[in-house]
């Protein structure tokens, strides 16, 4: 008698509220066509789990927006694929669109319409809008309802821009360079509000120019260079690539820099030596490796150094 | 017996939502325009003066007054407005912003043609009892001429969006507009044109609003000016005319949807 091997049975898709917010794999943009073709984003790969904020950080023109439009569904892919929730933001754009909120990089609203205004429309377009007046409190700028969006600080216009985006309660949202031009008070609060949703199990990616707010933020960080991620992980891991410093001015005037990838060994060996041989070590300074240095030395390294 | 499912239902109430939100927000911007509201309102029925001059039912008078009122009520309240809306919302980034969420592109060019595609009905609704008033003839067809002014409304608003998609920003729409004011105020010089000149020059959508302005108001055939159509052929007559304002609308729907942009030009 024939058998036939039983076949295995295939494990069960993960549930849909496990999908990661946000999957971008091998993503690429490129703008014209023929000789004047220009690549702007060159295989990205990104995930943004549910409850947590993933920073984007990069030089002007390493791709972070034309990378943050295609994800937004504003623009296709020239290759490669983007999954919001598990689902295609162009083919399943009704069903992502109701689950993601998004502040782009420059505001844009008419300037003769109120704040009220503004927000009542906005929320017209929306299919289980929040309360208008529960936004307004939210981004604090309930006492500005009647104001017209002209009079309104660039500070009070990014915020109104941030209530628009939170208007449709999103599990995602995409928050394009949010704090530009906003006070340190407001930028705290608007801090605040980032790690509320965060808290209520809601996915954050951001683009910033502030590596402090990275910082501030971030669960996890990708740095963008050159139309590719070249470093992803979370502080610590992104930052361990790159060497601490010590640097001291030798008796004779010398200023020494050492670097190394452990700060407390070569800190404790150098003072011993400069105890041992009474060699007094002037302006002593030792970092470790921090963000700020660790974007400086990818922003500045040769893009093949980076592949 | 075909029906609809609730899914089908509440996109398409979602949908409805979503354009009179819009459009409330738009027809409150135009509102808030006086110079705007001026041109909307009263340019287009400045023509009916031209009644005061001719002999009570004149129809070469009516005839002028009535046509020019139409299409003064296409350019300014619908195919100006709407070009000027269009251009200054896309360079204020408002299309860019509202097109990151639910609305889809049609509702957002619905909500950005309305308002002044109403007005021009307002327009065109309130320039029965003003042409009475001021002399001119009972209209044969009124249900046609308010169906001339809607179908021209619709195709005008449309040139303004393929206009729309290659005018840099608000200073030059006051050049590229030109074209379609051209192709508007043609059909009301056309009637002096040669016949060879003439036969194309009704293919353009001003000579198709002259002609059913003509046709449906006063009873007019082509250039004649003796009234000769009764209600049921002015329906015939005005075939011609609706169809090439459908092409035009085709044209213009086809063109737009190749070049529409939705953000400045960087």
């Amino acid at each position: 008698m024939a058998t036939t091997a039983p076949t295995p049975a295939r494990p069960p898709a993960p549930p849909a509220d496990r999908e990661p917010a946000l999957e971008v794999h091998e993503l690429r943009r490129s703008y014209g066509t023929g000789d004047a073709a220009f690549e702007a984003v060159r295989g990205v790969d990104l995930t943004v789990e549910r409850g947590t904020i993933v920073a984007l950080l990069g030089t002007n023109g390493a791709g972070k927006t034309s990378t943050m439009e295609v994800i937004e569904g504003l623009a296709a892919p020239s290759a490669g694929s983007v999954r919001v929730f598990g689902l295609d933001p162009i083919t399943d754009r009704a069903e992502v669109r109701r689950r993601t909120g998004v502040v782009l990089q420059e505001s844009g609203f008419s300037g003769d319409l109120t704040v009220m205004e503004t927000l009542v429309m906005e929320a017209a377009t929306v299919t289980d809008p929040r309360p208008v007046a529960e936004v307004l409190a939210l981004v604090d700028l309930d006492h500005r309802a009647g104001t017209r969006v002209l009079s309104l600080s660039g500070g009070e216009r990014r915020r109104l821009d941030l209530a628009c985006a939170l208007l449709c309660r999103p599990e995602l949202l995409m928050l394009d360079e949010p704090t530009t031009g906003l006070d340190p008070e407001s930028r705290r609060r608007v801090w605040d509000l980032i790690r509320g949703l965060r808290a209520d199990g809601n996915a954050v990616l951001l683009t910033t120019h502030y590596l402090e707010e990275a910082e501030e933020l971030a669960d996890r960080i990708a740095i963008m260079h050159a139309g590719r991620i070249v470093r992803e992980g979370t502080i610590a891991e992104v930052v361990a690539h790159q060497p601490s410093t010590v640097r001291y001015v030798t008796p004779d005037g010398e200023t020494t820099t050492l670097e190394t990838d452990d700060l407390q060994t070569t800190l404790t060996e150098l003072l011993s030596w400069a105890a041992e041989n009474d060699v007094r070590l002037d302006r002593l300074d030792a970092r470790s490796a921090s963000l700020e240095s660790t974007f400086l030395a990818l922003a500045q390294a040769p893009e093949g150094d980076l592949r | 017996m075909t029906t609809t499912t609730p899914t089908v239902r509440s996109e398409r109430s979602a949908a409805m939502r979503r354009t009179t939100g819009l459009t409330r927000a738009n027809a409150l911007l135009m509102l808030r325009n006086r110079l705007n509201l001026a041109y909307a309102f009263v340019l287009p029925l400045l023509p009916m003066a031209f009644l005061l001059f001719g002999d009570r039912g004149d129809v070469g008078a009516a005839g002028m007054a009535l046509t020019s009122t139409v299409v003064m009520a296409v350019l300014f309240p619908v195919f100006y407005n709407v070009l000027s809306m269009t251009v200054t919302r896309r360079d204020e980034l408002v299309l860019k912003r509202i097109r990151t969420g639910e609305t889809r592109d049609l509702e957002l060019l619905t909500s950005l043609a309305l308002p002044g595609v109403v007005v021009a009905m307002i327009v065109g609704v309130v320039a029965i009892p003003l042409a009475l008033a001021l002399g001119a003839p009972m209209p044969v067809n009124p249900a046609l001429f308010v169906l001339a002014v809607l179908v021209a409304a619709l195709t005008f608003a449309v040139l303004a969006f393929w206009t729309a998609a290659w005018t840099k920003n608000a200073e030059a729409a006051q050049i590229t507009s030109m074209p379609v004011i051209l192709l508007a105020l043609v059909g009301q010089v056309a009637v002096s044109f040669p016949e060879e000149v003439r036969r194309w020059a009704d293919l353009t959508p001003g000579a198709a609003i002259t002609d059913l302005v003509r046709s449906s108001w006063l009873g007019l055939e082509g250039t004649s000016t003796d009234p000769t159509l009764d209600f049921g052929s002015t329906w015939a007559a005005a075939g011609q005319p609706l169809l090439v304002l459908a092409a035009w609308a085709a044209l213009g729907v086809w063109l737009t949807a190749r070049s529409m942009r939705w953000e400045p030009r960087s």
